[in-house]
């Protein structure tokens, strides 16, 4: 079973092949912080952008850059020990790589952003004293860090705060936090803005996506082995997990927006969190506590497939693997 | 700044509903002056007004504002629009950002409802009217006026205007601002109108705008200018973007593509090309540039006694210098570099968009073409060996096409001067895989072009290249760099009752034709060699576009045959009345100076060369004859461009391409537009479908509507997507159209997973049908963003909760087949 103690080397037969798929896609997708084109966002940061929104966007920023960092954190201390399959761990290898290319993309970006050091160590710092990110450093751990002393999950308790650990980390913060996150970088581009973060954030979105999208697939496994972990008491946490986490994600709200940005008000942002919660609920099979529509009239345009021109931007839909296999010799009579 | 919005402090976890509510039930299908919803009383919002003064936001002006630009406009609600706009204000907000959040907010709205395009563009012409009436622009020539005073009107349009003030202001019809879509009047105003250079405020209307190119491009008559301004106000026409940026301005550099020969193999020429690729892109030129002629790397340098390090640091070069050229923030340089495939470094070349591997020897900016011989297509197909040389050994091969090439081709083999030999299907497999990998290395056809180009009935005039979008093909030397201006027909305004108009499009085409002709005169050149090359040759490049548009209103699937019948027919038409034009034109004016040296001269057009005989002989034998006596004005004039921004300012899909998607975002400098099938939309209202669960089908779909099944299968049929038309037909209607097009056509092509397999039997296939060029291959992300705004429950409530974008990413059959569990269907693991 995937909750199992142990390392489990056998790839053959393999027993989760969905794993296995879901590892050669995301090689696919392979992107470098190089190719993205940061030209215009310093015209737009300094001569476009309000204060409010230069506000925004530097916290912003600092906190993508410190959260890949968290979530890399728990890749290591906590999946990768406890998700016994080899070909679920190759995945999370691939993902400790992309939470790392992102954090060195936000780094990038700051750097880029803030060209004083002193700013920069003081957007840094902003992570450590400023009230809205020390609640949701505190939120992940009480949810996720309290896995931290197990060091294998032997018991029914242990899997289940290990489940509990991985939903939190799926549904709240990759789920939650950076569909927030992302959320105000889309807010900006619908307005023309800081083409190269969103850019890069389209990149970093489709991974993100697709570590969701694993996550969810490892708890639908775990739950189908061991059915009795999902229980009436972790349906009541994870519901309390997801409202705490809403409101952590409130507050964040309230500071990035306080020097008022026309066109996203925070209660509006307030809704769109609760329709997100309400997505992360569904997808675990619950019913939805908030029922909240999405105000985010924005949010549908990340939504649909992307038509670049050239002359505009770089295309980021190509895919990275060809070139091995049957179906990659030199032939005239393939269909097309 | 504390700000006090409205919402409660966020210990409660009950949550504060966006205020719409109360207010929406109205349908407001006229403005209506909404005396109820007194709950924005309670407020403390207020705006800032351009005097500084403080008011309270107040709903009942914001309704009558928007309800001002509703006329006609059935299913638009009003209040909807007010109240969003309101909730998503702060306390302290200026007027300005109010009238621009408002139509933000109707223009997020265009995907439930196509009308809330109209409704946006509207409110945001009336936006541009204010900014410009503001700084007391009040008509057509003080918007000249002004232009001229800021320094970036010409003395020449000034004059013009002012003789003629009375007549042109006049001209100005508020009216037509009604035929924009949002999309494209955001892009005239974000990117096209004059900005004065210290405020960034614009200081022409859309319509101004239309009037100043028109006056520009007309030669000094004003029946002539309102002539062409009705035209292009009609969207039914429009110049290209460089012609549509700096006509009337100082800097009248009119033209889009630029096609300079390779620099020669010494270090002079090298760098003095980068410097004429800088000036070029300066003034929105668009540049394809050879690198035949450059020595390959280990090439011995007798000066130093060392060796060549080959293309790729030269490369590096221009791929900085480009990215550094911006061309006045307006948009990117850009740049395509050609390689002929017998050049040592094609390897090399092939590389150069990998994003893994050494930094010093990738070029992330610069766009990747193939240069190919017939020859080595041939030896593809029957697997043969393909020999690689260096220039400096073969110098003469580049100037060399058709059977001269083979000869001198298989001599050099015979010499033994190769450096290598590789086998002809593992570069071509190459080729395929940076096509897949990074939709560039675009595959254009040496000896096709040369052998179907009116330029080249001499030996001494060869084709080296084509430009950056692949549809320009005209002779270059070490003393001329090709130049094209191009403009483009939207065959989606020229339907009427069910029909297409060809009376209309063959107008249009006379028009047209003689503007871009008027170009080349009028032209800036910022180098001399492309001064000398237009003079000799008066290229243009007319193209087309919305041709999806057409099909779609006449509800023909894309690969019909009266669909490929009625674009053959187009091309046909459009290529009979430019060379009549320009048979007119040439007895006004004279024939181009290089017209004895062209194939016309000799009686052959171009569906001579692709054996093609059209309908009426008849006409087509008397325009020869007319021809071969007046002689041509223009050596080329049809090119098929690629239109990707004046389609979206006409608002009809990009010349002949399908439709990429029946919802899809638009991605621009200024910023991400979503766009829906309009025409999709109709039929589905008219069917009672068009809601929430169809839209988040069609988006959960990708775009398709295949699953639609409630959609009568015919209509499903008409609205394909490119992903879903054989690309087979796409090449089969390029090749009929081919035969009426002297230049060539941006063609790009449509793969959702590309293999070798595929791309080399689709590549091979075009090459024998004969197309000169082929353009992006495109093809779809291996894994997907999620979709954050569809929900998560249809398929969650039941048994699978994860939406698994990977499932998505990959048709059930081809995951399966991939599956290593399962071997003997598995190709990989062959």
């Amino acid at each position: 079973m995937l909750l199992d103690p142990g390392l489990n080397l056998t790839l053959r037969p393999m027993a989760y092949p969905v794993f296995f798929e879901m590892y050669r896609n995301a090689i696919k997708n392979t992107w470098t912080v190089e190719e993205v084109d940061f030209s215009t966002d310093l015209v737009d940061l300094r001569s476009k952008m309000t204060e409010a929104e230069r506000h925004l966007i530097h916290r912003l920023v600092a906190f993508f850059a410190t959260g890949d960092s968290i979530v890399g954190n728990n890749l290591v201390l906590n999946l990768y020990k406890h998700l016994n399959a080899p070909e679920a761990r190759m995945y999370l290898s691939r993902q400790l790589y992309e939470e790392a290319l992102h954090v060195q993309f936000y780094l990038t970006l700051l750097d880029t952003y803030v060209p004083d050091p002193a700013e920069r160590a003081k957007a840094f710092a902003a992570i450590d004293n400023i009230p809205s990110i020390q609640r949701k450093a505190a939120f992940c751990m009480k949810w996720m860090d309290s896995i931290h002393d197990v060091q294998a999950a032997r018991t029914k308790e242990d899997r289940r705060r290990f489940l509990l650990n991985l939903i939190c980390f799926a549904g709240c913060i990759e789920g939650l936090f950076f569909f927030a996150a992302f959320a105000y970088v889309y807010f900006l581009r619908s307005k023309g803005l800081l083409n190269g973060l969103a850019a890069g954030t389209n990149w970093v979105f489709r991974d993100e996506s697709a570590h969701m999208a694993f996550a969810f697939e490892a708890i639908q496994v775990a739950r189908k082995e061991e059915p009795d972990l999902f229980d009436a008491r972790m349906e009541r946490d994870v519901v309390q997990m997801l409202r705490e986490a809403v409101e952590c994600e409130t507050t964040f709200a309230q500071d990035l927006l306080s020097g008022g940005v026309v066109g996203l008000s925070t209660q509006d942002m307030r809704g769109y969190l609760e329709y997100v919660a309400d997505q992360r609920l569904l997808m675990l099979g619950m019913a939805p506590v908030f029922r909240t529509k999405n105000p985010l009239g924005f949010m549908e345009l990340q939504d649909v497939q992307e038509l670049t021109n050239f002359f505009e931007r770089r295309v980021s839909s190509y895919q990275v693997a060809v070139g091995v296999g049957a179906a990659n010799d030199v032939v005239f009579d393939a269909a097309f | 700044m504390t700000v006090e919005t409205p919402m409660k402090p966020t210990a409660a976890t009950t949550l504060p509903l966006p205020p719409a509510p109360p207010v929406t039930a109205a349908p407001a299908t006229s403005p209506q002056p909404a005396q109820g919803p007194a709950e924005f009383g309670t407020t403390t919002m207020r705006v800032r007004k351009r005097n500084g003064t403080a008011e309270p936001v107040d709903l009942n002006k914001i309704v009558r504002a928007v309800g001002r630009s509703c006329m006609g406009l059935s299913r638009v609600d009003v209040m909807r629009v007010a109240t969003k706009t309101i909730s998503g204000l702060y306390d302290g907000a200026t007027t300005r950002e109010l009238d621009s959040l408002s139509i933000q907010t109707a223009a997020a709205l265009i995907v439930e409802e196509p009308e809330y395009a109209r409704l946006s563009s509207r409110l945001l012409a009336t936006f541009i009217q204010k900014e410009v009436s503001n700084q007391d622009i009040h008509s057509f020539s003080q918007s000249i006026a002004a232009g001229h005073k800021h320094g970036l009107i010409a003395d020449r349009l000034l004059q013009f205007v002012q003789a003629n003030a009375r007549k042109l202001n006049a001209a100005i019809d508020p009216a037509r601002n009604d035929l924009f879509e949002y999309f494209g009047l955001r892009t005239v105003y974000d990117r096209y109108l004059l900005k004065n250079p210290q405020t960034r405020e614009v200081i022409e209307t859309p319509q101004e705008f239309f009037l100043r190119v028109a006056c520009a491009l007309s030669g000094d008559n004003a029946r002539e200018a309102i002539e062409l301004y009705r035209l292009f106000s009609s969207l039914e026409y429009l110049p290209s973007s460089p012609t549509l940026f700096n006509s009337g301005t100082r800097h009248e550099q009119l033209s889009s593509c630029f096609l300079l020969d390779s620099p020669a193999d010494e270090l002079d020429s090298i760098y003095k090309k980068y410097s004429d690729i800088a000036m070029l892109s300066k003034f929105s030129g668009g540049i394809g540039v050879g690198y035949h002629r450059v020595r390959a790397r280990g090439s011995l340098i007798r000066s130093t006694n060392g060796h060549s390090n080959g293309i790729v640091p030269w490369l590096k070069t221009l791929d900085a210098s480009v990215a550094a050229v911006n061309q006045g923030g307006k948009r990117k340089g850009a740049c395509c570099v050609y390689l002929e495939s017998w050049h040592a470094d094609i390897e090399d070349f092939l590389e150069l968009r990998d994003n893994t591997g050494d930094e010093a020897r990738r070029t992330h900016n610069l766009n990747l073409a193939n240069w190919v011989p017939d020859l080595f297509m041939r030896r593809v197909e029957t697997d043969g060996d393909w020999s690689l040389f260096d220039p400096k050994t073969v110098p003469h091969l580049t100037d060399l096409w058709g059977d001269a090439f083979d000869k001198a081709y298989a001599e050099a083999e015979a010499s033994g001067v190769a450096l290598r030999k590789v086998k002809a299907r593992d570069l071509y497999a190459r080729m395929m895989k940076v096509l897949a990998q990074t939709g560039n290395g675009w595959m254009t056809f040496k000896d096709l072009s040369n052998r179907k180009s009116n330029q080249t009935a001499k030996p001494a005039n060869v084709i080296h290249l084509s430009n950056l979008c692949t549809e320009i093909l005209e002779v270059t030397s070490q003393g001329e760099t090709a130049v094209c201006n191009l403009g483009s027909l939207n065959l989606g305004r020229m339907v009427a009752d069910g029909k297409f108009d060809f009376e209309r499009l063959r107008a249009n085409v006379q028009l047209a034709l003689r503007q871009l002709d008027r170009v080349i005169d009028l032209n800036y050149y910022p180098i001399p060699t492309a001064a000398d090359s237009n003079r000799r040759w008066r290229p243009v490049g007319l193209g087309l576009m919305g041709l999806q548009d057409v099909f779609f209103q006449l509800r023909l699937p894309f690969d019909a045959p009266e669909a490929r019948a009625l674009s053959q027919k187009i091309s046909e038409e459009i290529y009979y009345a430019a060379l009549s034009t320009s048979a007119d034109l040439a007895e006004q004016f004279g024939a181009h100076p290089g017209f004895s040296e062209t194939r016309a001269a000799q009686g052959e057009l171009q569906f001579e060369s692709w054996g093609v005989v059209p309908e009426d002989t008849a006409r087509w034998s008397t325009l020869r004859a007319r021809i071969q006596k007046t002689g041509l004005r223009n050596s080329l004039m049809i090119a098929i461009a690629p239109t990707a921004t004046i389609a979206s300012i006409a608002g009809c899909y990009e010349c002949i391409e399908p439709q990429v998607s029946n919802l899809f975002k638009r991605e621009t400098l200024s910023g991400d537009f979503l766009q829906v099938n309009r025409y999709l939309v109709r039929d589905l209202q008219a069917l009672g479908l068009w809601n929430d669960s169809t839209r988040n089908r069609i988006k959960m779909a990708e775009g398709s509507v295949q699953d639609l099944t409630e959609l009568p299968a015919e209509l499903r049929n008409v609205y394909r997507t490119a992903w879903e038309i054989p690309m087979r037909s796409l090449i089969d209607m390029a090749a009929d159209r081919g035969a009426f097009i002297d230049q060539s056509q941006s063609l790009n092509l449509f793969v959702e997973t590309p293999n070798i397999g595929k791309l080399s039997s689709m590549y091979f296939y075009a090459w024998q049908k004969g197309l000169k060029t082929t353009y992006y291959l495109r093809s779809r992300p291996a894994t997907r963003i999620a979709k954050a705004t569809v929900g998560a429950s249809g398929a969650a409530a039941t048994s699978a909760p994860a939406p698994a974008p990977m499932a998505q990413a990959m048709p059930e059959a081809e995951a399966v087949a991939c599956s290593l569990e399962n071997p003997e269907s598995c190709e990989a693991c062959q």
